[in-house]
């Protein structure tokens, strides 16, 4: 009975040598991994849609390879409704490789305004929830998470259509100028088309008129829109107030219409 | 009285002999945690209080062990192996729970699932447990052997 007893506590020290120093170089090799993650961007991609774009840097030094990467990300916004959600999978991350991971997530501006116009004229917090798992070493799976709020820049932030000044265009037509303004606030540059209509207080159509903006990121947009009224004594008498119904369309969205009484 | 002379002298080399090997199992523990521990710490590090329970856990186990080397071929060195492998089961089953350890730091939230580094260290400190058992029903044995031989 001895010897079997011997060869027990024997196989249970070797297996205890070979689990510690497993764990212990496990553990070590967690010092030496490296996690970097890069600018995020956002770019527009056909369709109708934002490209939300974050490069991932990952440096794994350590003895093991990180199997079954998974970065998952979820935006949600201020009353927690899901905008979006996305993720990316890598199945081995080698030990001693360098690996660039781009984790995109698209954002549908359609879906981004069917939660509300605010997103388009206001600035507002989206939140973002991230997560990360993997594998590590072949025997600890392991889950990182975090929330962060994203600013959300409106494209048309602070739109406003001034008061129409008239003016003689000539004997049947009257020139109707209304200055237009806004601050592009987006991560993204801006370019589309405004329609704009113009009522009288009575709800008949004065005029219309089209207007091609562009407005870099961050950038204000100051311009007159003009419209070419029916010389009407009755109509001018109507114009002293009335409404606009504002019709945007740009790659990303088409919205409208926005009404904006004047007078 | 030579005989018990010599009996004496090898008794007292008998305990010298334990407690020098005792000393030197319990030194080469304290050593081989003294080199891993500063490895493990990164990771460890991560959920409060574990490192400290670690150290006390080796403290503990250090002195078992001892106690299991000093009582050398006595049945009294079964209890200790026994108590030692049931308090390094207990201190499994207390200090992980379910093998899920969850921690936080500052906005990020870490989940590390060692069920089965859990597994492996509860079968092997079962494997402890079913030898020092073993060791108990052997040393038993031989004791009624020896003393059935006596009476023979």
């Amino acid at each position: 009975m001895n010897v079997p007893i011997r060869v027990l506590g024997l196989a249970t020290s070797i297996f205890w040598i070979f689990l510690i120093a497993f764990i212990a170089s496990a553990a070590y090799s967690v010092k030496d991994l490296n996690f970097d993650v890069g600018e995020p961007q956002f770019t527009t991609a056909p369709g109708g849609q934002l490209m939300f774009s974050l490069p991932l840097y990952i440096n794994n030094r350590g003895y093991y390879s990180l199997k079954e990467f998974q970065l998952s990300t979820v935006f949600s916004d201020a009353e927690g409704s899901e905008i979006a959600r996305d993720n990316t999978y890598v199945a081995v991350i080698p030990h001693g490789e360098n690996l660039t991971i781009i984790h995109n997530v698209t954002l549908s501006m359609d879906s981004l305004l069917e939660n509300g116009e605010q997103y388009l004229f206001n600035d507002n917090n989206l939140t973002a929830s991230v997560t990360a798992g993997l594998n590590f070493a072949e025997l600890f799976p392991a889950q990182i998470s975090t929330n962060f709020t994203y600013p959300w820049g409106a494209p048309f932030y602070n739109f406003a259509l001034g008061q129409p000044s008239f003016g003689r265009f000539n004997v049947t037509h009257s020139l109707v100028t209304v200055p237009m303004s806004f601050e592009n606030h987006a991560a993204f540059d801006l370019v589309g088309n405004i329609r704009i209509e113009l009522y009288d207080g009575s709800d008949a159509l004065l005029g219309e008129s089209q207007t091609i903006v562009s407005a870099p990121q961050q950038s204000s947009y100051n311009g007159d829109v003009e419209f070419y009224v029916p010389l009407n004594v009755a109509s001018l008498s109507a114009s002293r107030s009335g409404r606009f119904d504002v019709y945007f369309s740009t790659p990303l969205f088409e919205y409208g219409p926005l009404v904006i009484p004047y007078g | 009285m030579v005989e018990e002379k010599k009996k004496s002298k090898n008794l007292v080399k008998d305990i010298s002999f334990r407690v020098v090997k005792a000393s030197l199992k319990a030194i080469l523990i304290y050593l081989l945690y003294f080199l891993v521990a500063p490895m493990v710490a990164p990771l460890l590090g991560l959920i409060p209080g574990f490192m400290e329970s670690i150290e006390a856990f080796i403290i503990i186990y250090i002195v078992l062990m001892l106690l299991s080397d000093l009582t050398e071929r006595t049945i009294f060195q079964c209890f200790f192996d026994t108590a030692r492998a049931l308090f390094f089961m207990g201190y499994l089953l207390f200090s992980m729970g379910d093998g899920v350890i969850n921690t936080t730091y500052q906005n990020f939230s870490l989940t590390v699932n060692l069920t089965l580094f859990y597994t492996v260290a509860v079968l092997l400190s079962l494997l402890g447990f079913a030898k020092s058992i073993l060791q108990a029903i052997n040393f038993m044995h031989e004791r009624a052997e020896a003393s059935g031989n006596l009476q023979l």
